[in-house]
């Protein structure tokens, strides 16, 4: 069998960690924040996993006019000893994709630690922290976090008639091979789920740059984000029943479904005019 | 990819039995109330996350406790003269959301379910499923059987309550059964294995309800029995029928006098010909199942 793993070059890595970040994700968090990451630390690819195993290639699919075309790449952040994953998720066999995953970690990179991004869709303000939650596969890796500012404590089981995220299986194949990882979840306000929403990136990139001491000069996101948060004011301003349901977000109480669709809407549409 | 064994029973001339979800789930009742019954023991697994997404993480203070797949179990049961395996699987393995198992991924896990039956020496392997039919649901459900060679057709004709698929009218050309249920009679045929299919009836006017049909399940499970020679308690298959079947009623309540009659012509078995229903009715009573269910599970094997 053809290995599905297509190397422009082979990095020489004696030790490394994997973040991961996937397109499919509230706010587009993960493919955000790995391209910033890439951006900011020169990261260059080096290894992408061909999509025919793993995506049914029936056409494209286009979005904002652009094709859409499923991609999964490894980058290199040289001086830092940081790899960088930016993939769309696979549509089918999972397993042999977060193999090959960890293929390129363990056996190019000599990972020894995994970090994943995700949006969680929460119901609390965009004025609201974004607290960043830290999900593990390992107890020890968990108490060497302890220090960071991150939630540690979640008891949780998939609800019926859901499934769990690509993420936790990613953690999970991961612990079977003995990779400690995390799996990094920022909770992003449903209104802002089909915009951006810097904040968040800006959260999990601090993270980051601690774990890793990337020294990373933030001041482009912090103006992205009062922009944004600009944005969100004029809107607030010029549409009194948006106003009023973000209101409601921040005393802590739930606008109607309507409301709330209504909400998510008109975000939308606003962001989309304000920025072209 | 592959089979983790518990334990290595030594079983004398087994025969297996098979069974993945599908239409009504008749086939998988019925084997799992065999399995329950018989207190058949687990003896191995197909490691299923080669096959599927997972279903359910369980985290435990913030750290990954555990990750659950659709599990893929076979069971083994001593009896004096035949020893039994059951395989049940909870899912079929499909690509991109598919509703019947179909292309490698199939192929993979009807092989490795065969490997098993090799490995434990059987020569028979049965699978079960439902056969949509023109029938009513107040008619006791009969099977239909399917097999690899003539003599298991005459073997199989000698059963009360049995019908070859070619017997019944408008099937004389043949059918499919589609989904695992079917792959794996024709991969078993192909290995060399005996193996039957038994298709417990279901109305067509049920066929996307999503409950389960104990009665046909207690047909397959009548004849399957017989074969293997098990003395068997239908109790509990008959208090969920008597259950199910108050819910038919009601749901049948609900359906047009013109249909209702249409439908009820069907009770008189001796008619030459049953009334098949309208396609506009078959359309408004899917749409009415469906606005008092939300409809749920879906089916695969469908013998046409």
């Amino acid at each position: 069998m053809n290995s599905p793993l297509k190397f422009s070059w082979q990095p020489e890595l004696q030790h490394s960690s994997l973040v991961v970040g996937w397109s499919a994700d509230a706010s587009k968090l993960g493919a955000k924040v790995t391209d910033y990451l890439n951006r900011k630390l020169r990261g260059q690819s080096f290894c992408e996993i061909e999509p025919v195993d793993f995506f049914p290639l029936e056409g494209v699919t286009i979005v904002d006019d652009l094709v859409q075309f499923p991609e999964c790449k490894f980058f290199l952040c040289p001086e830092k000893n940081l790899v960088v994953l930016n993939g769309a998720p696979p549509r089918y066999q999972w397993y042999k994709f977060l193999n090959t995953i960890l293929d390129v970690a363990e056996n190019y990179c000599h990972v020894q630690e995994l970090h994943t991004i995700g949006g969680m869709v929460s119901l609390w303000a965009h004025t609201a922290p974004r607290e960043l939650m830290g999900i593990f596969n390992s107890p020890q890796l968990k108490e060497d976090l302890s220090h960071y500012k991150l939630a540690t404590g979640l008891d949780y089981e998939t609800p019926p008639g859901q499934r769990p995220t690509l993420n936790s299986f990613l953690l999970w194949a991961a612990k079977r091979r003995n990779i400690p990882g995390v799996n990094l979840w920022v909770p992003i306000p449903f209104y802002l789920v089909p915009v951006d929403d810097p904040k968040a990136q800006r959260r999990v990139l601090e993270f980051l740059d601690q774990r890793f001491d990337l020294g990373i000069d933030f001041s482009d996101l912090d103006k992205e984000i009062e922009q944004q948060n600009q944005i969100i004011a004029e809107m607030r301003h010029n549409l009194p029943d948006v106003d009023k349901s973000i209101s409601m977000l921040e005393s802590n109480l739930r606008p109607s479904e309507e409301e709330s669709q209504r909400l998510v809407i008109e975000t939308e549409k606003f962001f989309r005019e304000k920025r072209g | 990819m592959g089979i983790i064994f518990y334990k290595e029973p030594k079983l004398e001339k087994p025969d297996m039995v098979a069974c993945w979800p599908g239409i009504a789930n008749i086939g998988v009742l019925a084997i799992d109330t065999l399995r329950r019954q018989i207190g058949a023991e687990e003896v191995g697994e197909i490691e299923p996350w080669d096959f599927f997404y997972p279903r359910r993480v369980i985290l435990k203070g913030g750290v990954l406790e555990d990750l659950e797949f659709p599990s893929c179990k076979f069971y083994y049961k001593r009896f004096e003269n035949k020893d039994l395996i059951i395989f049940i699987g909870e899912e079929q393995p499909t690509d991109g959301g598919r509703m019947y198992a179909e292309g490698i991924k199939a192929y993979q896990m009807a092989n490795l379910v065969l490997d098993v039956a090799e490995r434990f020496g059987c020569q028979r392997v049965y699978t079960s499923g439902a056969a949509v039919a023109v029938t009513h649901h107040a008619l006791k459900p009969r099977v239909w059987a399917v097999t690899s060679r003539d003599d298991l057709n005459n073997e199989l004709k000698g059963y009360d309550n049995t019908i070859l698929m070619s017997e019944i009218e408008g099937t004389a050309n043949g059918g499919s059964i589609t989904g695992l249920n079917g792959l794996l009679l024709g991969l078993a045929k192909k290995r060399g294995f005996e193996a039957i299919c038994l298709m417990g009836e279901i109305p067509d006017y049920l066929s996307s309800a999503p409950f389960p049909y104990p009665r046909a399940s207690k047909s397959v499970l009548e004849i399957l029995t017989s074969l293997l020679r098990i003395e068997f308690d239908y109790g509990a298959l008959d208090k969920m029928s008597a259950q199910i079947d108050d819910i038919i009623e009601g749901i049948y309540e609900e359906f047009s006098s013109e249909i209702k009659e249409r439908l009820d012509q069907r009770k008189s078995i001796f008619q030459a010909k049953p009334e098949t229903i309208t396609e506009e009715d078959e359309k408004w009573i899917k749409e009415h199942i469906d606005e008092l269910f939300k409809k749920g599970g879906s089916g695969d094997e469908q013998p046409s």
